[in-house]
């Protein structure tokens, strides 16, 4: 306790961004950390989705539960849904959860009328909200094959008409108002290849080296026929490279360590919100959260308990 | 056909004319051919068929004709009898039944069976024929996609409109609302002579000496000593001729060994038939290998629902004629008769009541049966399948003996082998395999004529000194003894061939036992066979352009058959040589099997690689019919995994794992009483204390489809009068509010479960009552304590659902 300073300083490294996707490196930072966020992305981000449904007709070949549990599961737009409330805690409606604050009315009125099947999809859905939609997965050049979320099929005479309150929720309470699609991390490998040892070897021990990651890890570099690293991060954690060296009787031919302070994230959301805007999302939840536990400024005293600490989490 | 031509622009290339067929035929599609046409029940329907088109004709063509005692110049005779169309009368009005209305309204699937009677009439003094048409006698329940059910022959539009699902097999029976299926039963027969060995005189030697001793020498001597009260008290209910001696011949001639029959007093038939079963019986004395196996399926015949019902069918037309009769001495009017005919509902009550209990009693023929019926398991669709090709032995359960358990090798390709519960019934109760027929009776009149054209000596041309001549055969037709024939292998090659040609019937199976010096033809019912494809010299008829054209939909499974590519042999028959695969096929081969998978019933077929499997786990998993399936991730957790148990994930439940929706009927009925009150629907109150539990109750006072129903709601506000007695002398008036108790009725269901009122269906019971059936839907999602299996017998329950 004698002032250490454990503060860090994560940073964030982006590598590829597209509208449900994302790949960054956060280093400089603990594997709680990164877990923390990473859980968070998948259950704790609040995005909005349907919540409770008023069935008037259901005709269709699909109970009402059924439908309910389908129409829950569709991703809507929910840029919204950080500034949103809760309805249990929403004082506009005395938590009825049916006001402009903390839900979104929708409609669906379809009847079939033609002799072919009618999908009933995503795209019926009418929202009283244009900014909380159903999540558009067609890429804007062909919507004749990409009509959206299939609800319900219906045949000739019938008919399906509903209306449902979405609101906001997050994905510790039900999945369907997980924002996320797989959020993973891994540790950023360091290979070492001891290169004298390598010398050693003949062309073919090296290329049998190269063949035995079952992913594409090593390489011959064709003009000096030296065995590189082509992709560290194809790297599973196999070990199958490192038990080939021992077979081949060269223990610490290659040498692989997790960076225990660099991961690599991927991200994919199911639409709701926008990948990037889920990492950002889930940093604010996770300040949040942090506040949460954050001792209050009237036990300062407890400086002398925390220390450093203390200060930390005051916001000092 | 392109390899041919190939090789030959090669030149002769002597390696690849001597190598091994790359490419033997692939004959996986016959199985779905065979499938399509024969479906997995085709042996219930077959056999329900065949009672229906024939058996009953037999019955009542057996039992034709009631004539008074008092004036023989009276009497009543059935001339044709049919099944007409599933239907009903409801209030004097018939009304056409189908599979679905009788499940909802809770009605037997039932037909009347019309029959045309001849009749003596009086007309002013004078008698003379009459005839009644389409008299009905009674209402036989249908088997559901027989050819007397109206779901025969439609196809998927149709059978939707009807209600019906177009997967369903069909194969068993609606009776008051449940479907029911007969189980097989396994029924034993053993059916299989004396020549001048020395060892067969010193084993006959005491019968002789005890003919001696009771001085029975003449065949006089003989059929006293029968009559007398020592031997024949058993069957003083007999009622033959009473003459000295001629007793004991009539039984001699009617019921001992009654399969063979006596022609002009012509006993000789019989005679030899006695000392072939003596034969046999001393052959097994001095040599345990001539012992017949009982447990060889070969040896077994099944009994389907065809032939036990028109069992008691026969029973139940037999009394209702011995009841006819009865009434006829009493009042000798043929006319009165026929009514009482028309009267007479015990045909249709004991047939409903029998199928709905499962408890077959036929005094007449000494059946006490239980357990005949099951209520289909609607559990999923293959679990439906399984229990519809189920065994079920006639003998107790509880014989703690192993041998009829084991598995028999005769077994295979005809019954699964890994499909069979655990415990008391294990091995007992058994299923057949997915290629499986079996067979219904056939004529076999044919076949005996066939038989004699194709060189059979009668054996009433024999002397007994031939019958046992090793140089010549024993032709066996369904036990009973044509006669002897010189060269085995011709006649049964022959008898084959007209087989192949579809001359003879396509299950009739020929036999050569050279050990007994035997051929057996058998054409009876309740044979299990499956089909094989025929091998000349090892090589297959099957060829790749067959499969090209079966898959090219320009022939079907019954072409191949009728071509002579392919027929069914039963287990005696089975025993020529069979190639498990074409490439193993030696010259000696006549048969190469289909497809190995086929030893499989309905519910191990569904196991992915079985023969990886340690043999009890397909046994496990034949036993759990299972559902729903799933890609999961196998992980350990925390103590919440051990003893098979199973971690959840929330999310994938949130998502719709495992959730099932389970259907529940309830039913409300309005009867009405003797004091010609009934009982009563009231409005619901609205408010008051009881509006809570009346909230689901529509304004016409029956719960509303779509409304969700919590535990103590009430789905009917009924009422019933206090006095439901008729007190004489008092009219029907309408009781005031006060005499009027509630009767309402409320639903008891699980507390914090979804229940729905899916359906509500208002229809009148038999007894003409207004009866309300509420289906109950309930959505239910996985949850501690469910159970879940793999398809490998791994079952376990949920031990903890993870967030």
């Amino acid at each position: 306790m004698d002032g250490v300073s454990y503060q860090r300083f994560p940073r964030i490294k982006i590598r590829e961004v597209k509208h449900d996707y994302m790949k960054f490196e956060l280093r400089d930072t603990d594997s709680s950390i990164a877990n923390a966020l990473r859980r968070i992305m998948i259950a704790e981000v609040p995005t909005i989705a349907i919540d409770l449904v008023e069935i008037e007709v259901n005709s269709s070949v699909l109970n009402d539960e059924f439908i309910s549990h389908r129409l829950g599961l569709i991703p809507l737009t929910s840029e919204r849904a950080m500034s949103m409330r809760f309805s249990r805690d929403c004082d506009a409606c005395d938590g009825d959860g049916q006001c402009e604050y903390c839900s979104v009315e929708f409609y669906l009125r379809v009847k079939c009328l033609s002799d072919q099947t009618l999908d009933v999809t995503s795209k019926d859905l009418l929202s009283s909200d244009h900014t909380v939609v159903p999540v558009d997965y067609s890429d804007g050049l062909d919507n004749a094959t990409n009509k959206g979320i299939i609800i319900v099929k219906l045949r000739r005479g019938q008919e399906l008409r509903l209306r449902a309150i979405a609101r906001k929720g997050i994905g510790k309470d039900h999945a369907k108002w997980s924002p996320a699609a797989t959020v993973t991390f891994m540790y950023e490998p360091e290979i070492y290849i001891n290169e004298d040892m390598m010398e050693s070897l003949t062309l073919e021990e090296k290329q049998e080296l190269v063949d035995s990651s079952p992913t594409k890890v090593f390489a011959i570099d064709p003009e000096n026929k030296q065995v590189i690293v082509v992709d560290p991060e194809a790297y599973t954690y196999d070990d199958e490279v490192l038990k080939k060296a021992e077979a081949m009787g060269k223990p610490g031919l290659v040498e692989i360590h997790a960076k225990e302070d660099s991961f690599i994230f991927t991200v994919e959301t199911t639409g709701a919100v926008k990948a990037s805007q889920l990492v950002l999302n889930a940093i604010e939840v996770l300040k949040q959260k942090l506040d949460a536990v954050r001792l209050s400024d009237d036990t300062v005293e407890a400086d002398d308990q925390f220390g450093e600490l203390g200060a930390h989490m005051r916001g000092g | 056909m392109s390899d041919e031509t190939d090789s030959l622009s090669r030149g002769i290339d002597k390696q690849y004319l001597a190598s091994p067929i790359k490419n033997p035929v692939d004959k996986y599609q016959l199985i779905p051919e065979f499938l399509k046409v024969r479906g997995l029940v085709k042996q219930h329907l077959d056999s329900f068929n065949y009672f229906v088109k024939t058996e009953i004709n037999k019955i009542v063509r057996a039992n034709n004709e009631i004539r008074s005692t008092r004036d023989p110049s009276i009497y009543l005779r059935y001339r044709d009898v049919r099944i007409g169309e599933p239907s009903m009368i409801y209030d004097g009005v018939t009304e056409k039944l189908s599979p679905q209305k009788c499940r909802l309204s809770s009605l037997t699937y039932a037909a009347p069976i019309y029959v045309t009677v001849d009749y003596t009439s009086t007309m002013r003094g004078k008698k003379q024929e009459s005839t009644e048409k389409d008299v009905v006698i009674g209402r036989m329940p249908i088997m559901l996609r027989s050819c007397s059910c109206v779901l025969y022959g439609k196809d998927e539009e149709q059978l939707a409109k009807l209600g019906e699902c177009p997967l369903d097999p069909g194969g068993y029976f609606v009776v008051n609302g449940t479907e029911k299926a007969m189980g097989m039963e396994s029924d034993q027969e053993v059916v299989q002579m004396l020549g001048r060995d020395p060892r067969f005189s010193a084993l006959l030697l005491p019968s002789i000496e005890e003919c001696a001793n009771l001085k029975v020498y003449t065949q006089h001597q003989a059929l006293e000593f029968l009559e007398s009260d020592k031997m024949l008290n058993v069957f003083s209910y007999f009622s033959g001729p009473v003459e000295k001696g001629a007793r004991a011949l009539s039984i001699l001639r009617d019921i001992l060994l009654a399969n063979v029959p006596v022609h002009q007093h012509n006993f000789r038939k019989k005679c030899i038939y006695v000392a072939v079963m003596m034969r046999r019986m001393m052959e097994a004395i001095l040599n345990k290998d001539t012992m017949d196996d009982k447990d060889y399926v070969g040896n077994k015949r099944l009994e389907l629902s065809g032939q036990i019902l028109s069992l008691l069918f026969e029973d139940l037309f037999k009394t209702m004629n011995a009841e006819s009769k009865r009434e006829f001495d009493a009042s000798p009017s043929a006319r009165y008769i026929l009514y009482c005919i028309k009267k007479y509902n015990r045909i249709t009550s004991e047939l409903g009541r029998t199928l709905s209990t499962g408890n077959w009693d036929v005094k007449r023929f000494g059946m006490h049966k239980k357990g005949v019926t099951d209520v289909v398991a609607r559990l999923s669709y293959i679990g439906t399948l399984g229990n519809m090709t189920k065994i079920k032995p006639q003998f107790e359960k509880s014989r703690k003996v192993s041998g009829p358990r084991a598995l028999q090798p005769s077994q295979f390709g005809m019954l699964c082998p890994c499909d069979t519960p655990e415990g008391e019934a294990c091995g007992l109760v058994k299923n057949l395999a997915l290629m499986t027929h079996v067979t219904t009776d056939e004529d076999e009149r044919p076949i005996i004529s066939l038989c004699y054209y194709l060189g059979v000596e009668d054996l009433e041309l024999l002397s007994a000194e031939e019958l046992h001549v090793p140089s010549s055969y024993l032709i066996v037709l369904n036990g009973l003894m044509l006669g002897k024939h010189k060269s085995l292998q011709r006649f049964a090659n022959a008898m084959r061939k007209l087989r192949r040609a579809g001359k003879i019937g396509e299950f009739v199976s020929i036999f050569v036992n050279k050990k007994q010096r035997c051929v057996y033809i058998a054409s009876d019912g309740g044979r299990v066979c499956r089909p094989l494809v025929i091998a000349d010299k090892g090589v297959s008829r099957i060829k790749e352009l067959h499969m090209k054209e079966l898959r090219d939909g320009v022939c079907d499974f019954n072409s191949f058959l009728k071509d002579g590519l392919i027929e069914y042999l039963d287990v005696n028959e089975e025993n020529s040589l069979i190639a498990l695969y074409e490439k193993e096929a030696t010259p000696e081969t006549t048969h190469i099997e289909i497809e190995p998978f086929t030893i499989l019933g309905v519910c191990a077929s569904l196991i992915p690689y079985p023969h990886h499997n340690q043999s009890p786990r397909n046994t496990y998993q034949c036993a759990m019919g299972s559902g729903q399936n799933a890609t999961v991730a196998v992980m350990s957790y925390s103590g919440y995994d051990i003893e098979d148990a199973i971690v959840m994930n929330k999310s994938s439940l949130d998502r719709g794992f495992g959730r099932c929706i389970v259907m529940k009927k309830y039913t409300a009925i309005c009867q009405k009483y003797d004091s010609c009150t009934s009982d009563r629907i009231i409005k619901p109150q609205r408010q008051g204390y009881e509006a809570d539990r009346m909230q689901i109750l529509d304004d016409d006072e029956i719960a509303a489809p779509g409304e969700i129903i919590r535990r103590h709601d009430i789905y009917i506000n009924k009422e019933s009068p206090i006095v439901t007695r008729w007190i004489p002398g008092t009219s029907p008036t309408v009781l005031p509010d006060t005499a009027y108790k509630p009767s309402r009725q409320t639903y008891q269901g699980t507390e914090g479960e979804l229940a729905v009122v899916d359906r509500v269906a208002l229809h009148s019971d038999e007894n003409n009552n207004l009866s309300i059936k509420f289906m109950i839907r309930d959505t239910r999602r996985p949850e501690i304590g469910d159970k879940f299996s793999s398809r490998h017998g791994q079952k376990g329950v949920c031990g903890t659902i993870v967030q």
